[in-house]
């Protein structure tokens, strides 16, 4: 009788297999699958397509000579690359004083400029465009009006559709990932390396140079980079300016590729590089850390004491004040007065004054009202969706619940070197065609803003889960209770603010998205950004700022809302 | 006798508006009644401004009652990638489409994105017109817009406006033209051609020389010279009517060598998911009503039972140039990659 081992055997196999299955190797499985589904697939197929013939040929290089075959083209690749080096450039000059004015010295003011550059996250890139074409367009722009008037001269003093135009834009527009970042380092920071500068008689500024600023690198170079790959895949501002101002770049030319004839195999191929290039720049930046040459930073010990600027203090307050003038302040004045002008370029006054841009964009223009609606609730829905996934795959990595959850930590990670208009482009094959086919319904942007923002819930979660100690889960099955008991009357009650917080910064983000928008609306499901976009191209800036305005104003109010809850220092504030 | 007596009666003392809605052909009554249980009419279209667009979709849901109109208005690029990408998906969600170049209906009949469907109405289209209509009945046409152009009065003096097209490579226009790039907006598209016909590369290379203003559509260019923001631009002549009817300043000239003239096109999508309705929405194109509209915003008329407008020229009477299909189909996209080429972007 041989058979009976052999049964014995097979259910023994069975057994096992069976517990492979356990409950919450099917949550793991799920969560590997929604991740596979909204980032590996699109990106999978990105790079399936720029080898693929058109029309649904076989394998083929044709894409990549199609894409960089033209000087053109390469000369856009590289346009994008000094672009996003100025950008960074100018953005680390923007934040890392202003960061450490607000948090290690007694500059005045400190509050009122980190509430004012708060700001600068509330807007969005394209209406602080459209804010400085109002302010420096070259003949009718109020600063080149004001310069006329002032100086009889017809040259203009600056203008916005140039090289260094795009750039002050790009700059203003993303200096404040690398503020919140350093600030956040700045203030970890204890003041004793400062003190032993200042006992052996270095000033405040040669202390800031010589002590600060180098503990506080690993995180500026960190932040800057992700500048980096933030402006060279931003769409709205190039599409505002870079064609005035006849400077190619690489999203301008992906749009091209998209237009007739539309050759998606070409445009996958010319986003190749692009990623290629921001996963490289990761790689060195995780060399160069490694190499742990900065291990004073990351303790919560030590004192921190500011630093008393004396004389110096007004100084650098009026450069404080120069970046968020340039930043928040001057770009939304404009777009505000645009907003209640019948003509813009008559400026303020009361014969200009006006209600009938609102009127008209929330009353009479058929698609603005619902364009609101739709953002709103997009952005909602994706910042909830993300915030779900992001926390349970930061319980499960954090709690080392199951096996592999490094893969699922990457994964969510991984969007932040995939461009938007690239991850568009991935959605778009994989998603929008057949036999999928969800062009022109809300799911698929939902889908694509969670994807593209999964990053900010993810660490946003992570950082929560992390502050919270295990032995009081521990405690909870002690005293007889399950996993699922510990989470929710231990871990959620404690996680309420990570998630609120979380949920605002992915919130603010995905309700003003445009790159990945532009091209999965349809027709009905058009977001207020592409509305913008559209009415930019009429020149109809009144319309554009006072739309743009509701915008604002209504996830201003979510915002505000959200910071009752939580605290007036939610974000500048590491949880 | 009676029956009849009491219609004369009726029709007498019904307001005009209601006079008008019973003044509906069978072809439209039979597909009013069929779009009723459809959900409205999605209209792509760049042939007009945003604003435009909206006021005939209003009148349109206003002299048939029920049927909503949206319009989603965007430039000609942006407009024929939409429906290309929508066609090719197999995912149609637009009812019907307008442009200002016809040889963008060529590229969709190609793909067989077109419904077969020419508008009863067209019967009362002026001869001229109908000529431009499509011969397999793909597409009609839904505009005519010439185009010229048009110079802010407080920048530029009577005496230096420019008369020729070819006076925009003159540098004494250095930094001071606003045009549209051909490879966005479809009516640049169109224009370029006719300047490519005309003079050739060096046109663009001078124009390039003058360091133009460019932007996505020709409404942008038009607004650069209204807000003093450029001094000359080439748009629709129509717009800069309009302009100066709101009392902005500005004054429009027509070239030596003729207006140019884009024809807008329309056409119903195959597969459209409101048949009905598009097909209503291009009986309307094609009806009395929409030419009526056209000739109070200044444009001329489609029909030869509404007068063309004072002080809009009669295109029977005057120069055009015209880009003619097979033309636009061959030289397109040379024209636009020269363009590229040149300009840098």
């Amino acid at each position: 009788m041989t058979t009976d081992p052999q049964i014995a055997t097979h259910a023994r196999s069975f057994r096992t297999r069976l517990s492979v299955l356990q409950p919450v190797r099917l949550v793991w499985l799920g969560l590997a699958l929604a991740l596979a589904l909204l980032v590996v697939a699109p990106i999978a197929m990105l790079v399936i397509k720029s080898f693929t013939a058109a029309g649904g040929g076989g394998f083929t290089f044709d894409n990549y000579i199609a894409a960089y075959g033209r000087a053109r083209h390469v000369q856009a690749l590289w346009n994008t690359l000094i672009m996003g080096l100025g950008t960074t450039v100018l953005a680390v000059l923007l934040a890392v004083p202003t960061a450490w004015a607000c948090t290690r010295t007694n500059m005045p003011g400190r509050t009122l400029v980190r509430i004012a550059l708060f700001g600068a996250f509330l807007m969005p890139p394209y209406l602080t465009g459209v804010g400085w074409i109002l302010l420096a367009g070259p003949n009718a722009g109020f600063i080149n009006q004001a310069w006329t008037a002032l100086t009889g001269l017809d040259d203009p003093l600056v203008n916005i559709f140039s090289f260094s135009g795009l750039v002050l834009v790009m700059g203003v527009s993303t200096f404040f990932t690398i503020f919140i970042l350093v600030s956040a380092a700045f203030e970890l920071l204890s003041s004793e390396m400062e003190d032993a500068a200042n006992i052996l008689g270095a000033g405040p500024f040669t202390t800031a140079f010589k002590i600060t600023l180098p503990m506080a690198m690993p995180t500026i170079l960190g932040s800057a980079l992700l500048t980096f790959l933030v402006s060279i895949a931003l769409y709205g501002v190039p599409a505002l300016i870079s064609i005035p101002a006849r400077y190619p770049v690489v999203v301008i030319q992906l749009a091209e590729f998209f237009s007739f004839p539309i050759r998606i195999e070409v445009a996958a191929a010319y986003s190749i590089p692009l990623l290629g290039i921001t996963i490289g720049l990761l790689l060195l930046q995780r060399r160069v850390l490694g190499r742990k040459g900065y291990t004073a930073v990351g303790g919560k010990g030590g004192e921190r004491r500011i630093i008393d600027l004396g004389r110096w203090k007004w100084a650098v307050f009026a450069y404080a004040m120069l970046v968020v003038l340039l930043s928040v302040a001057m770009p939304l004045l404009v777009l505000l007065m645009a907003a209640f002008s019948h003509t813009w370029v008559d400026g303020f006054s009361i014969d200009n004054f006006t209600l009938e841009h609102f009127h008209y964009v929330l009353f009479e223009h058929s698609s603005s009202q619902k364009a609101l609606l739709t953002s709103v609730g997009t952005g909602a829905a994706a910042a909830t969706l993300a915030i779900s996934l992001a926390l349970s795959i930061s319980y499960i990595v954090q709690r080392r619940l199951l096996p592999y959850g490094g893969v699922l930590a990457f994964l969510c990670m991984s969007p932040f070197v995939i461009p938007g208009i690239v991850l568009a482009i991935g959605f778009y094959a994989v998603y929008a065609l057949p036999p999928v086919g969800l062009y022109g319904t809300y799911i698929i942007l939902v889908l694509a803003f969670t994807t593209r923002f999964l990053p900010i819930a993810y660490t946003t979660s992570t950082n929560g889960v992390r502050a919270i100690n295990p032995e009081m889960e521990e405690a909870v099955r002690i005293l007889g209770g399950g996993q699922f008991t510990a989470i929710r009357k231990v871990v959620a009650p404690l996680l309420k603010r990570t998630l609120a917080s979380g949920w605002i910064l992915m919130f603010v983000p995905a309700a003003q998205e445009l790159s990945t928008a532009v091209f999965l609306v349809g027709p009905h499901t058009r977001v207020v950004s592409v509305v913008l976009l559209d009415m930019s191209e009429e020149g109809t800036f009144e319309r554009l700022a006072a739309l743009g305005s509701v915008l604002l104003l209504i996830i201003a109010a979510i915002v505000l809302i959200g910071v009752k809850l939580l605290g007036r220092d939610f974000m500048l504030r590491r949880t | 006798m009676k029956t009849l007596k009491a219609l004369v009666i009726t029709t007498m003392i019904l307001p005009a508006s209601l006079a008008q809605a019973t003044e509906m052909t069978g072809t439209e009554r039979t597909l009013y009644t069929a779009a009723q249980s459809e959900n409205g009419v999605t209209w792509y279209t760049s042939q007009l401004t945003t604003e435009q667009a909206e006021e005939v979709c209003a009148l349109f849901s206003t002299r048939f009652e029920g049927i909503a109109c949206y319009p989603v208005r965007a430039n000609g690029s942006s407009t024929l990638q939409r429906v290309v990408q929508e066609i090719q998906a197999g995912a149609v969600q637009g009812d019907i489409v307008s442009t200002n170049s016809v040889s963008d209906f060529e590229e969709f009949k190609a793909l067989s994105g077109l419904a077969q469907y020419m508008p009863d109405n067209l019967s009362g289209m002026q001869p001229s017109l109908a000529a431009l209509n499509d011969s397999d009945g793909y597409y009609f046409v839904s505009g005519v817009s010439p185009f010229g152009f048009v110079y802010n009065t407080d920048l530029v003096s009577p005496d230096e406006v420019p008369r020729s097209w070819n006076d925009l490579t003159d540098p004494r226009w250095m930094n001071q033209i606003a045009i549209a790039h051909p490879g966005f907006s479809g009516s640049a598209g169109q224009w370029a051609i006719a300047m490519d016909r005309l003079y050739g590369r060096a046109f663009f290379e001078g124009l390039a020389a003058n360091e133009p203003q460019i932007g996505r559509s020709i409404a942008d260019g038009y607004t650069m010279v209204t807000t003093g923001e450029r001094s000359l631009t080439v748009t629709s002549l129509a717009l800069g009517r309009d302009a100066m009817r709101d009392g902005k300043p500005v004054d429009l000239v027509v070239p030596d060598e003729g207006m140019f003239l884009p024809p807008s096109a329309a056409g119903v999508l195959a597969g459209s998911p409101n048949p009905n309705s598009a097909r209503l929405f291009a009986e309307f194109l094609a009806s009395t009503e929409f030419s009526e509209w056209l000739a109070s915003k200044g444009r001329n008329p489609l029909r030869t039972d509404v007068a063309t407008p004072e002080g809009t020229p009669d295109l029977n009477q005057v120069s055009v140039l015209t880009v003619s299909v097979a033309e636009s189909l061959a030289n397109q996209q040379d024209v636009v990659e020269m363009f590229r080429d040149i300009f840098g972007i």
